[in-house]
């Protein structure tokens, strides 16, 4: 049982035609604040993953990261809350204050 | 108006007891000494971190009256990891400008009186602050371009040793570098995961160092011939393309056309390998050789002293160690070394008569090249 992705706030420029993430703010191409918030699914395709064998100070260890292209090839660095996906991997992604939640599909038996 | 480095003071990398200002000293007195104490109108200083008895702030005005130049003009610059390349392109500039007859550049570094904690997260200040938020570190986002690279051009991973195995062969000796001995590729392969695939040896060390240069108007063999810099956005994520470091290309073009001549006649480079891989990166960025071929020249030994093009002949930062805002400023001293014949030991196979240097500021948001050489005839 899969539930529907949550969906995400991507934002538009229309100065530059850049989309973005976070869309708080100006644009972080061009910094126009002409932009337009558009919703798209929370689910991204791992570019790239790893886990950080020294995290900075104050977050947990094991610490994981990876590299995440949701809609309009927009990218993402986000955390992942699921054991290490590999590139091509699909994952849900939530926004989660000023960070981004990463976890994995769980793989089907 | 043109200008040369007519100096060089290096001091010896790794642990070192002593405090910030003695350490600039120690560089800074040698480059002195190697000009007769001719008089010096400008000093720059260049520091990021600044661990141990004191802060940066009040380095600049120490150093001045430490060396009895309380009669120069003075500026402290930074930049991160390119904090000594900056200092050397504003120094120059401002002794090409005539308003300055000499001056002596200083970077320095002393970071390991810190924890390691502490210095990931200090060191993370040069990223952006969406990634520093996601807790990444330097490593972690150097491990994403690896695989994005390793991903692009099909590597075999294991190709990615060669570039530390290449590093402490070069700077076993150089008695200044802060590792010794040569390491075997099993050595790196079987190091401790950093953020896989990048091993502790794969990785540049914590090290207190520091270099100077004096810069005077005249030419010689390590004359001022080009100067470039270029920026890349800083969010890593707002990189179109992870394998190549767009503000290098920038940068090398600038100082490539500044020099009036072609990679083709650069015969030393030192680049600036933090990481492993970057390396192979920074010789396609630089226009050595095409995107992906960078690995074929480790395994091939082009880039060995007595290789076609001696890459960090020095060690490079994963030999010699990395004072973050020293490197810059030792890359280029150790190519005016080179230029000048005084490199001893760690001396190319043939001395050559251009050099390029160049360095990344953070993460690559920054970057610096440099060319010295003998100015055409």
């Amino acid at each position: 049982m899969t539930d529907e992705p949550a969906a995400l706030t991507l934002g538009r420029c229309d100065a530059c035609n850049a989309r973005f993430l976070p869309t708080d703010g100006p644009c972080p191409r061009c910094a126009s604040v002409r932009t337009q918030p558009y919703s798209v699914p929370g689910l991204g395709t791992v570019l790239a993953a790893t886990e950080l064998a020294n995290p900075p100070p104050r977050w947990p260890n094991p610490h994981r990261l990876a590299l995440v292209e949701v809609a309009d090839g927009v990218r993402i660095l986000g955390i992942v809350d699921s054991p290490l996906p590999a590139a091509g991997d699909v994952v849900s992604v939530r926004r989660d204050g000023e960070v981004y939640r990463l976890r994995g599909e769980p793989t089907p038996s | 108006m043109k200008v040369q480095v007519a100096s060089v003071g290096v001091c010896r990398f790794g642990k070192r007891t002593e405090g910030l200002a003695e350490l600039a000293a120690e560089a800074a007195g040698r480059a002195l000494d190697g000009i007769g104490r001719r008089p010096v109108d400008l000093l720059v200083v260049g520091t990021m971190l600044a661990h141990g008895s004191h802060g940066p702030e009040a380095l600049l005005p120490h150093l001045a009256g430490r060396l009895g130049l309380e009669s120069a003009s003075g500026f402290r610059v930074e930049a991160a990891s390119a904090t000594g390349a900056m200092a050397f392109h504003v120094a120059a500039g401002a002794v090409a400008s005539g308003r300055y007859t000499r001056a002596l550049v200083v970077a320095v570094e002393k970071m390991t009186d810190g924890t390691t904690a502490e210095l990931t997260g200090e060191l993370a200040a040069a990223l952006h602050p969406s990634e520093v938020a996601a807790g990444a570190t330097m490593p972690g986002l150097a491990s994403l371009v690896t695989q994005r690279y390793i991903q692009r051009f099909d590597l075999d991973p294991a190709v990615l040793d060669l570039p530390t195995v290449h590093a402490r062969a070069n700077a076993s000796s150089n008695p200044n570098a802060q590792f010794q001995k040569p390491v075997s590729r099993e050595d790196v392969s079987g190091s401790r995961a950093v953020a896989l695939p990048l091993r502790l040896l794969h990785c540049s060390a914590i090290t207190d160092g520091a270099a100077a240069v004096v810069i005077e108007r005249g030419s010689g063999s390590a004359s001022v011939l080009g100067l470039g810099q270029g920026f890349d956005t800083l969010r890593l994520v707002d990189r179109a393309d992870l394998t190549t470091f767009a503000a290098t290309r920038i940068a090398a073009k600038r100082a490539y056309e500044a020099a009036k001549l072609t990679r083709k006649e650069i015969e030393v480079v030192e680049l600036h390998d933090a990481f492993a891989p970057f390396a192979p990166i920074h010789l396609e960025d630089l226009g050595f050789c095409g995107a992906g071929e960078g690995p074929a020249w480790f395994e091939r030994d082009w880039v060995r002293r007595d290789g076609r093009l001696p890459v960090n002949p020095s060690g490079g930062l994963l030999g010699r160690g990395h004072p973050v805002a020293a490197t810059g400023l030792v890359a280029i001293a150790e190519v005016a070394l080179q230029l000048r014949g005084e490199a001893g030991a760690h001396a190319t196979a043939h001395r050559p008569k251009i050099g390029l240097a160049q360095t990344l500021g953070g993460l690559g948001s920054h970057n610096f090249v440099t060319i010295l050489g003998s100015p055409p005839a």
